[in-house]
Order: C-alpha cells, then structure tokens, then sequence
C-alpha cells in the first residue's frame, strides 16, 4: 500500500501536465481532421453586399438588430429570437413570433460563411435572408414603408445610415429596407465562433506535438474517431463542419396532425419568387459571381423534407434539429445511433445509418460534439452610431 | 508527369486525333475517349474544393473530324445514387470547345462525369470519375 501511494505520488510530481497519452491516429484520420480548420477562415465579405466588411455598416447593422421599431408593434427585434448571450438562439424548440413557428431559431455563429439561408434556404444572401422575418407577418410583421421611415426620422439611424452608404436615406422604400437588411447582414458577418478544445487538438495534431494532443479529453479523442469512422463528415464537412447544403436525417416531416413541412422543396419555389433573390436588382455583384448557385440550382422531388445542414460549432444547449425534435446533445447522437433506414428509404449506400452504438461510443461522441463549443466571450456594447 | 506521358502516349496511339487540341489555355487537362469521340476537359478553377462551383472547359473531337457538339454534363455520386443540387449549362466556344458552368460537387467522395457528345446522329456517354476530398 505505501509503495503504491509513493508510486502515485511520483507519477504526480514528475507528470503534472500530461496525464494521458494522446490515441494513436492514422495518416487518414489526420487528413480528415485537418479538413475542420484551421479556425476562424478569414472574416468573409459578401459582394452582392455593398457595405459588407464596413465598420461603418456593422455598427449601424449592430443597432438595427437590437431594434424592436421596425416589427409593427414596437415589440420585437432580430435580438428577441436571436439572443447574445445563448449563441444567437433562443433555447426554443420552436421559435415565437406573433405566434409559434414551425422551425427552430437557427443560431447566427458563422453564418457569414453560408451560402443559403434559413432551414429551407430560402434565401441566396444573408442580407435578404434579413428581410424575410421582418416582413413575415407570423414574425416582425413590418413593412418598407416602416423601415423607410425609421431610417429617415431617427435622427440617429439617419446619422448612422449616411456613414454607412454614404448619402442620406433616399425616397424608395424598398431600397431602403434593402440596406437595413445589408447592414444587419455586414454585422452578422462579424459572428464567428470561437476557438474551441476540437481546435487546439487539430493544430496539435497536425505539428506532432503530442503534449498539447493530450490535453483533449479521452472521451472526445475517441468520439472524434467515431465521427470520422462514420463519415459524419460527408455532410458536416469542412471548418464549420457543413457542407452548406441539405438532407434528410430521419426528422419527422409532421408540424401538426395533418400538416408537413416540405423543407427544402418549399424553400426552392420561394427563392424562385422572391424579389430579393441574387437574381433580382438588388444585387451589389456586377460580375454575377455571387448569383452562380441561385442561377444553377435545381429543384428535385427528393428536396421534400430536405433542411440545411447545420454547422457543429457553438450550437447552443438545445434544443436541436430544424425543428427542436430533439433536446439535447445526447437526444441527437441517439437519433443517429437507431434512426430507421425505413424511414430513410435508400436504395444506395445511405449517408445516414443506423450507427448502432454502445452507451460508452454515446457518450463519447457527445464529449466530442462538446469540445466543439466553449463558452463565448462578453459581447461589448456597440460604440455609439453617430458620436 | 504521368499524366503528360499518358497524353503523348495518346497523341501517338492516335495520330489521326492529333487535330483534336488538347491543351484549354492553361496546361492540358483530362482526356475521355472512346472509338468514336475523344474529349479532353480541365476544370476552372484548377483545385476542385467541395461545395463550391467550379467551370468545365472542353474540347470535343471525332475520330472521323466530322464536327462534335457536347450536349450534356452531369454528375453523380454512384455509391449514394445522387446527382448534384446544381443544372449546370454548356456554352459553346466554337470549334467544338465548350465552357460548362454551375457544377458543385457538394460532398467529398466519388464522382462520377457523364458527358454526352453526338456527332450527326450519332451520341456517346463517356465518362470520367473524379475523387474529391
């Protein structure tokens, strides 16, 4: 007995830092893991936005996200659903407007780097994506003429406005609901996720240096090697852990007894209709660049029941899935450890299986999911918009 | 390097071809073929990245010389039996040179090109698979 506390005592003493050693990794393993960083990629910016990467416009954007006048009650603002202080969302299965939606409020971390927006990717661009709740009459329930004339009236916002397109807010309405969208998207560009535990053990990884590898948890060592193992990332690829499209993932289509929601395939036709779309005039983008998905992208039967895929990082605690189906983290790994292929109907190899794991692999999976998150930084007060 | 020794390889197998240039203005791509139709294509950008749109340029030829036309492009992941979110469209360049734009290839994996060509009444389906990563 005291031979083998001296021992432990020594092992204290002469290893006060590693206190495991870091799983062995395939080549293979390490090029897949290499693909989810570095983190952050560089802040994007938008060209069909023409404020966007203007400190000017994000500061005003800032403002005009925290601002409940340009719901038609005076009630609600972009900020009621989409809350600083819980990564953006809301904590809600189902979002509250007016009155209950059928989606969940999806978070706002990294959404500057996507490519469609909303759970159905209704929208082409983040800036027009920011119109649709203000106009939704389940939601804001505003209008131009409101926001035009918010922007002409507030002495402040007019202020701000002039600093951030460079002339005061003209006679259109709808231009200018259009650059209160483009300012709200210039400062929703700027939320980017912090670094994580996941992080620091992938740069580890890739340098060798197996003293920092050891200070990620076993636990999330061994979940990540089951994420690999199960080609997770085939859709959740790359830094943000999304490939930015769609799926179906077994999530039931229902909203009420006798009503579906069609996902993707309704988001197609509303992106077709809208006169907001990178097609339409309101795209900064001369070269046409920005509008190539909008211009090729087609819509197929099997977009019914499709919903974006969300990025892993910093996902909030819940609930989660389009719809808030599920409530937690250890909820969604067990959706994926038994989810039916039935329900999948797949006559090819299927990207979402049955992965069938043990209550260990679960657990270990939900410690990797984990490490994807830290708890974010203070958010600073905006500096005043017109000093 | 093997590439380019594949190519003179080719160019030599099929001197009757050797009308049919390969080279896209930016170093040679990828060539198809079949006893019919030889097609050679490179991608624009050059570095293909998952989820994002990338160009086709090509440059279709006959065995015979008759003139070509490249009537369709697509792609498909045959393990997961889907195809892409995105209808590219082909542009004609003259000279039975094409750029074919809107292609995504939206998940890493295998892919495989289908490429339709038809000269006179005659139409192929050659193919070509790319891995993305």
């Amino acid at each position: 007995m005291k031979r083998w506390l001296l021992g432990a005592a020594l092992v204290a003493l002469t290893a006060p830092v590693v206190a495991q050693a870091p799983l062995p990794w395939s080549d293979d393993e390490v090029k897949a893991i290499a693909r989810h960083g570095p983190w952050p990629p560089p802040v994007p910016r938008d060209p069909s936005n023409r404020v966007a990467g203007s400190r000017d416009a994000v500061v005003l954007g800032e403002y005009l996200f925290n601002e409940p006048r340009l719901s038609a009650d005076g009630a609600m603002s972009c900020a009621t659903c989409h809350v600083a202080g819980r990564d953006w969302v809301d904590g809600r299965a189902r979002a509250m407007g007016r009155s209950e939606l059928d989606r969940r409020t999806p978070s706002l971390w990294n959404v500057g780097y996507a490519h469609w927006f909303g759970w159905d990717g209704a929208g082409d661009s983040l800036w027009s994506q920011s119109i649709r709740p203000i106009l939704d009459p389940r939601e804001m329930a505003g209008d131009a003429a409101r926001v035009a004339a918010l922007l002409r009236e507030d002495k402040a916002l007019a202020c701000g406005y002039e600093r951030a397109f460079g002339a005061t807010p003209g006679a259109d309405d709808e231009t200018l609901l259009v650059d209160t969208a483009k300012a709200l998207a210039a400062f929703q560009a700027t939320l980017v996720s912090p670094r994580t535990p996941f992080d620091s053990f992938r740069d580890a990884l890739l340098a060798g240096d197996r003293e920092a590898m050891a200070r990620y948890p076993l636990a999330a060592q061994r979940g990540l090697k089951i994420f690999v193992e199960a080609n997770c990332a085939a859709c959740h690829f790359g830094p943000r852990f999304t490939n930015g499209e769609f799926g179906d993932v077994g999530i039931p289509f229902f909203t009420r007894p006798g009503a579906v929601d069609p996902g993707r395939l309704d988001g197609l036709a509303k992106l077709a209709n809208s006169a907001f779309n990178l097609l339409g005039r309101h795209n900064d983008d001369a070269s046409g660049t920005r509008a190539l998905r909008t211009r090729h992208v087609q819509r197929l039967h099997s977009n019914f029941g499709e919903f974006r895929v969300p990025g892993l990082r910093q996902p909030g605690t819940g609930p989660f899935m389009h719809n808030g189906h599920l409530a937690t983290l250890d909820d969604v790994v067990k959706h994926y450890s038994e989810v039916s292929p039935d329900r999948l109907h797949s006559d090819a190899i299927p990207l979402v299986r049955p992965l069938a794991l043990t209550a260990d692999q679960s657990a270990d999976l939900v410690a990797f999911l984990k490490s994807l998150s830290v708890d974010p930084p203070a958010r600073p007060a905006p500096p005043p918009l017109c000093p | 390097m093997r590439l380019l020794a594949g190519l003179i390889a080719l160019l030599v197998a099929f001197p009757a071809w050797a009308d049919c240039p390969l080279d896209l203005g930016r170093g040679t791509g990828l060539v198809v073929f079949s006893s019919h139709y030889m097609v050679a294509f490179r991608p624009e950008p050059m570095r293909l990245e998952v989820g994002e749109p990338f160009s086709l340029l090509f440059n279709v030829c006959t065995k015979s010389n008759k003139p070509a036309e490249l009537v369709a492009v697509d792609a498909v992941m045959p393990e997961h039996k889907h195809g892409m979110n995105y209808r590219p469209t082909i542009v004609s360049l003259g000279d039975g040179r094409y750029r074919v734009d809107g292609m995504v290839f939206h998940m890493p994996g295998r892919w495989e090109l289908s490429i339709d060509v038809r000269a006179g009444e005659e139409s192929e389906r050659l193919s070509h698979e790319l891995i993305l990563k």
